[in-house]
C-alpha cells in the first residue's frame, strides 16, 4: 500500500483501570506493527483541559512526524475553553478539536458547548465527539442533531467518532446526506458488515480509520477496514486519504 | 508508505475459531445464522474450522438448543459442536450422555446469565466429570442479551473453583478490556485456565497476555456473527509471533484442547 495510513482518533495519557499506561514506546510500537503513518491524538482524561493537550504535547515533541495533536476542550471550564483552544491550535499547532460530552452529562448539541463551536466555526476546523449519550432527550436522532449543528456551524467539519464501527442506519444516512459530516471506525465490538454498510450508505469518502489507542490495539481496529469486502481504493480513503483531505494535509484549500 | 498494512491478507497458518455462535436469537435478527452463511464468512478469512455453540441453549434451554446446533451442523466436518450446560438446570447424566452419544468436545457454561455462583457447591459435580473426561470448559467473561445487562463474571469464584480441579481445563472467552484488570492475574494465577481473544483488543493487550502465559493458553476466537472474523486473525498476525506460536494461537491450541 503506498498512500498514507493516518489514525484519526486515538487518546493520550494514564487509564488504570482499564490497564492503559501513557507509553509512548508502546505507541510507537503498535503504530509501527500496524503500519500507522501518523496519529491524532488527543487527551481527554483531565479536568483541567491545559494540562492534557500539554501531555499530548509530549508525544508530538517525541515523534513530531508520527503523531497529529488534537485540542480536547471543556464546558466544565467556560471561562478557559476558548482561551485554551486558541493556545492549543494557534501556539501548539493541534489539528482540530475533541469534545467529551459524556463527562458533562449533556449532549453535543446543548448550547454550553456553542462558544466553542463558535471558535471552531471561524477557523474552519474539525471537531470530533460521539453522536449519541446516554442522556439524550427521548426522540432524539443523530440526523435531526447534525443538521441542526450543520446549519448553525456550516464551517464545522463534524467527525461521529465510532459510528463507522457500528450498522447505525441513522448515522450513515446523516454522514451522506450532510458534506460536513463524517463517520469513525474505532469500535470495541467490531460488528459484522460494519465497514461494508457505512461505505456503502455514507460513501467511501465519509469514512475515517480510527483505533481508540491506546484503549483499542491499532492492529485489530485497522483490520476492520484491510479484510472488510470494499474496494481497494476505497480502503486507501478510510486509511489515510480521507484524513488528509479532512485536516488539509493534502496541500488543497 | 506504511509496510504493515496488507491490504490481500490471508492467514499464514491453519485457523480454527474458538468462540463462534451458530443459530437464530430471540432478542434479534443476526446477520448470519446458518451453517451455510457461517462457512461463507469462514472461506472469505480464511478460517479452516470453528467450535460453535447455540445461542439458544444459552439463553434458554441447553438441551433444546444443543440438539438445535447438531441439527444446524449437518454432516458439515469444519463445525465442531460445543453443548452448553446448566447445572442448576440440566441433569448431568442426561446432558453427559448427549455429549458422548454426539463426540462433543466442548462445554459452555454461563453463570452470569443463569444466576448462579460459580462455586463447587453449585458446578463440582459437573466439573468433576469434565475433569475425568477432558473435556474443557469454556466461560464468556460476560454475556448479554435484551434482558440481562452482561454482569461480569465472578473472578474470585472463578479463582477459587478452577483451583481445585487441576486436571480440568477452563478457557475464559469473551474478554472485554473492562476485564483486564482481573483477566490477566486470573491467568497468571491458574495454570489450567486458557483465554480466548475475540474481545480482547486494549492495546498490546494480546502481547502482554502471551508474555504472562506463554503462546499456548491464547486461543483465536471471533465471536462471529456478533463481530467479523477476520480482523483479530489479521491482529495476531502482526504481534511478531514466530511460525510455532503462530500456529498454536490461532489453531493449535485449540486442535489440541478438543483432541482433534
Amino acid at each position: 500500500m503506498d498512500t498514507p495510513v493516518i489514525d484519526f482518533h486515538s487518546h493520550a495519557g494514564s487509564w488504570g483501570r482499564y490497564g492503559v499506561d501513557a507509553d509512548c514506546d508502546l505507541y510507537l510500537k503498535v503504530m509501527d506493527a500496524a503500519g500507522v503513518d501518523r496519529t491524532c491524538i488527543n487527551c481527554i482524561w483531565f479536568g483541567d483541559a491545559r494540562r492534557g493537550n500539554d501531555l499530548v504535547m509530549e508525544y508530538v515533541k517525541r515523534a513530531p512526524d508520527r503523531f497529529i495533536g488534537v485540542a480536547f476542550a471543556t464546558p466544565h471550564y467556560p471561562e478557559e475553553a476558548v482561551k485554551e483552544l486558541e493556545r492549543a491550535v494557534h501556539q501548539l499547532g493541534m489539528a482540530y478539536v475533541k469534545i467529551y460530552p459524556d463527562y458533562f452529562g449533556r449532549p453535543n448539541d446543548d448550547p454550553a458547548y456553542f462558544p466553542i463551536y463558535e471558535w471552531v466555526d471561524e477557523q474552519e476546523m474539525a471537531v470530533m465527539c460521539h453522536a449519541t449519550y446516554p442522556f439524550d432527550p427521548p426522540g432524539t436522532t443523530i440526523q435531526g442533531r447534525f443538521t441542526a449543528l450543520s446549519d448553525r456551524f456550516p464551517n464545522v467539519r463534524w467527525v461521529m467518532a465510532h459510528t463507522a464501527g457500528t450498522l447505525d442506519a441513522d448515522a450513515a444516512e446523516t454522514a451522506r446526506v450532510l458534506p460536513n459530516v463524517y463517520m469513525e471506525t474505532c469500535s470495541s465490538r467490531t460488528a459484522l458488515g460494519a465497514t461494508e454498510f457505512n461505505v456503502e450508505r455514507a460513501g467511501e469518502d465519509k469514512v475515517l480509520y480510527g483505533s481508540d489507542m491506546a484503549l483499542m490495539d491499532a492492529r485489530q481496529q485497522i483490520a476492520k477496514v484491510v479484510t472488510a469486502d470494499i474496494p481497494r481504493r476505497a480502503k486507501e480513503k478510510i486509511l489515510g486519504l480521507n484524513a488528509m483531505r479532512l485536516l488539509r494535509l493534502d496541500g488543497r484549500p | 508508505m506504511a509496510p504493515g498494512v496488507d491490504l490481500d491478507f490471508r492467514p499464514e497458518v491453519p485457523a480454527f475459531d474458538a468462540n463462534a455462535a451458530l443459530g437464530r436469537r430471540h432478542d434479534r435478527r443476526v446477520a448470519v445464522d446458518d451453517a451455510a452463511g457461517l462457512l461463507a464468512e469462514m472461506d472469505r478469512a480464511g478460517v479452516e474450522r470453528a467450535l460453535v455453540y447455540a445461542p439458544h441453549a444459552a439463553a434458554f434451554d441447553s438441551a433444546e438448543g444443543n440438539a438445535g446446533l447438531l441439527e444446524a451442523i449437518g454432516s458439515e466436518l469444519r463445525l465442531a459442536p460445543q453443548f452448553e450446560g446448566n447445572p442448576t438446570f440440566d441433569d448431568l447424566d442426561e446432558t453427559a450422555a448427549q455429549i458422548e452419544a454426539a463426540d462433543v468436545r466442548a462445554v459452555r457454561m454461563v453463570p452470569t446469565l443463569h444466576h448462579y455462583p460459580f462455586r463447587s457447591w453449585v458446578v463440582g459435580e459437573w466439573l468433576e466429570w469434565l475433569s475425568a473426561r477432558g473435556i474443557p470448559l469454556w466461560l464468556p467473561a460476560s454475556y448479554e442479551t435484551n434482558w440481562h445487562d452482561g454482569a461480569d463474571l465472578d473472578p474470585h469464584a472463578v479463582h477459587e473453583t478452577v483451583r481445585q480441579f487441576p486436571d480440568l481445563t477452563v478457557v475464559l472467552c469473551e474478554v472485554h478490556y473492562v476485564q483486564a484488570s482481573w483477566a490477566p492475574p486470573l491467568l497468571r494465577s491458574l495454570s489450567n485456565l486458557s483465554i480466548e481473544v475475540s474481545r480482547y483488543v486494549i492495546a498490546d493487550g494480546i502481547a502482554q497476555l502471551l508474555e504472562i502465559v506463554g503462546p499456548e493458553r491464547v486461543l483465536f476466537g471471533s465471536r462471529f456473527p456478533e463481530q467479523a472474523i477476520a480482523p483479530q486473525l489479521y491482529h495476531l498476525h502482526r504481534l511478531g509471533l514466530n511460525e510455532t506460536d503462530l500456529r498454536a494461537v490461532c489453531g493449535g491450541n485449540l486442535a489440541r484442547l478438543l483432541r482433534m
